[in-house]
């Protein structure tokens, strides 16, 4: 639904590596977060709802008031104008506690990634609230920062707008660039990393002003083993501290080995929130049922990635929260 | 949320208080200023002659400028040294331009970064502007030499280094406050409307032929087929609106022009204009400051 979405395309296969492990258990503290009847819609300017619409995707034309100007403008004609809402996010709401370290999973397009950035204070509710202690840091795999710049100067434009000062980052540098795994790369621009790469120093990043809440969208799907490895033991580290940890994935398989508790989305809504085992077997049976045949409904965000699709027909299986497009 | 009280949690996505606010920003301002600098070096990379694009250029553009205004058309007649008075004008009204369509682009084309990070959004705008005063710093030493060695040329009034050369730097910080208030207006007004940015690159045109960048405007003036009253008025905004007292007070410093001699009430109204236009930008940039990123 997002850009971010774009990158979202990998499968449910379970990883090896992330095989029979599961998230060591950490004590739980007080609330740091609060999430209390989230709405998301965003303003797509300059795109027509209604072919999307007749594909079932949560989208429509914008119900807003338009100016003046904007009337005068998308006024009966077809090629001016027009802005669509996206509603993303529709009636979320759960509270998170010091330590937690929380999975959101959900199909593609189901609004994971939109509902990350709400918490994260980076896209504005339409209605309902969001209260948190402490900054909320969340670096996703689109996140880019600077391309044309090297990752030297991106690792100190994202300490410092992280809120690092330049010597807190000078600090850090070292130990950024050796997370990261990318060597000398670091003083090449950005534009020529691989996207594995790119993924790793963005983490690298994020994680370097030691956050209270820190938060990972899809990051790790493309970083390689010895990656996977080192962020699972950072995220450790962050939840010693007290601190939270979200994890937006598709790969269940990821979920389950670092997170104690699974959110799952469909269709901006929350269909089950519980302990991790709980939900992902349950995630599960529904991706089973998903697969062919019978994939054919259509899909909000209309995205490839048609194995995990989320099918018009079997969506109602998930239960009464979770309505599906078409109905 | 009588749970959130309860544990003192802060909400997200509410407008912080100006003063604030403020602060916060202050507190980023080695942030805005590695994001300007980095800019600023990352516009002329990629080329093989790299950093020295940032000299060459103005010169070409100046370059441009003179041959067609002030050699081919020569409408310059008044004016005692027309390429000074084309450099000046198209070096600083160009620092101007690109702080409208620099900050008109600040918060619009950097979704991604807005969706990734949390920060005062008016580093964006204040970034944009700085490094655009990064790559004008250079430009002006360039803009001095021409100045002076365009007295040297047969037929145009010689130009000497005058004390008044050491209140440029007075100027253009004048200007780079002013500009910074341009470009909080314009991020904020493409931000929600995208579709004025269209609408921006005509409306430069006319402040451009309307300043008296290229040639002065006091001659056409008085051909205009209006009232005496009417040409008070006329002739008033031309003389007073911030542009063209931003070139004024540079001209001021720089050429020994007859008709532009220093003046006190110029350096006063520069002085209003960068302050004005700096406190307006930056309340109606912040009043937008939870909505940036949505759409």
């Amino acid at each position: 639904m997002t850009e971010a979405d774009a990158h979202m395309d990998f499968d449910l296969e379970l990883e090896p590596e992330d095989l029979e492990e599961t998230a060591p258990e950490t004590p739980i503290g007080d609330p740091c977060l609060v999430v209390d009847d989230l709405h998301v819609v965003y303003r797509v300017v300059g795109s027509r709802a209604r072919k999307e619409a007749a594909k079932g995707a949560e989208v429509r034309e914008a119900q807003i008031k338009p100016s003046f100007l904007k009337r005068l403008v998308s006024a009966g004609r077809q090629h001016t104008g027009g802005v669509s809402e996206v509603h993303a996010v529709r009636g979320i709401s759960f509270t998170v506690r010091h330590g937690e370290s929380v999975g959101i999973v959900g199909v593609n397009g189901s609004g994971k990634s939109t509902l990350l950035r709400a918490i994260a204070g980076l896209m504005p509710p339409a209605s309902g609230s969001v209260h948190v202690s402490g900054e909320p840091s969340l670096l996703g795999v689109n996140a880019a920062l600077m391309p044309q710049l090297s990752g030297e100067q991106n690792i100190m434009i994202g300490g410092l707008a992280l809120g690092l000062t330049p010597k807190q980052v000078e600090e850090r540098f070292d130990e950024v660039v050796e997370f990261a795994g990318i060597g000398d790369f670091v003083y090449l621009p950005m534009k020529t990393y691989s996207s594995g790469m790119a993924a790793r120093l963005r983490f690298a990043i994020s994680s370097a002003a030691s956050p209270e809440i820190l938060m990972i969208d899809e990051a790790l799907a493309t970083g390689d083993a010895a990656f996977k490895a080192r962020s699972k033991a950072r995220i450790e580290e962050v939840r010693q501290n007290a601190g939270t940890v979200f994890l937006v994935s598709h790969s269940i398989s990821t979920v389950e080995a670092m997170c104690t508790r699974v959110l799952w989305v469909h269709q901006g809504k929350l269909v089950m929130d519980g302990p991790t085992h709980e939900v992902a077997e349950s995630y599960k049976e529904y991706i089973r049922d998903q697969r062919p045949p019978g994939r054919r409904g259509p899909r909000a965000g209309g995205r490839a990635g048609a194995r995990n699709g989320g099918g018009k027909g079997n969506a109602r299986k998930v239960g009464a929260q979770g309505q599906p497009a078409g109905s | 949320m009588a749970l959130a009280k309860q544990y003192g949690l802060r909400r997200l996505n509410v407008r912080p208080p100006l003063l604030e606010y403020i602060r916060d920003l202050m507190g980023r301002w080695s942030f805005i200023r590695t994001l300007a600098t980095s800019t600023a070096y990352a516009r002329n990379q990629g080329n093989y002659l790299g950093q020295l694009w940032a000299v060459l250029n103005p010169i070409l553009n100046a370059a441009v400028y003179v041959l067609i205004f002030g050699i081919l058309l020569g409408v310059n007649r008044h004016v005692g040294n027309s390429i000074a008075f084309i450099v000046i004008g198209v070096f600083i009204f160009r620092f101007i331009e690109s702080s409208v369509t620099g900050g008109a682009k600040s918060i619009s084309g950097k979704t991604q970064l807005l969706r990734s990070l949390h920060f005062p959004r008016a580093v964006l705008p204040m970034s944009t502007v700085l490094s655009l005063l990064a790559t004008l710093l250079p430009a002006l030493v360039v803009m001095c030499v021409i100045v002076l060695l365009s007295g040297l040329l047969p037929g145009y009034q010689t130009m000497t280094v005058t004390w008044w050369w050491l209140l440029l730097p007075a100027a253009v910080v004048l200007l780079w406050i002013f500009n910074t208030g341009l470009a909080f207006i314009m991020a904020r007004i493409v931000a929600t409307t995208p579709d004025l940015d269209n609408i921006i690159g005509f409306v430069m045109r006319v402040v451009m032929y309307g300043s008296g960048v290229i040639f002065p405007l006091a001659g056409y003036l008085e051909r205009m087929n209006i009232s005496e009253g009417a040409k008070v008025v006329v002739g008033g905004i031309l003389e007073y609106q911030p542009v063209a007292v931003f070139l004024y007070l540079v001209r001021s410093c720089l050429t020994q022009e007859e008709s532009i001699p220093q003046s006190g009430l110029m350096w006063a109204l520069g002085a209003a204009w960068a302050v004005v236009f700096f406190a307006i930008g930056f309340v109606i940039f912040w009043r937008g400051e939870e909505r940036y990123g949505r759409d």
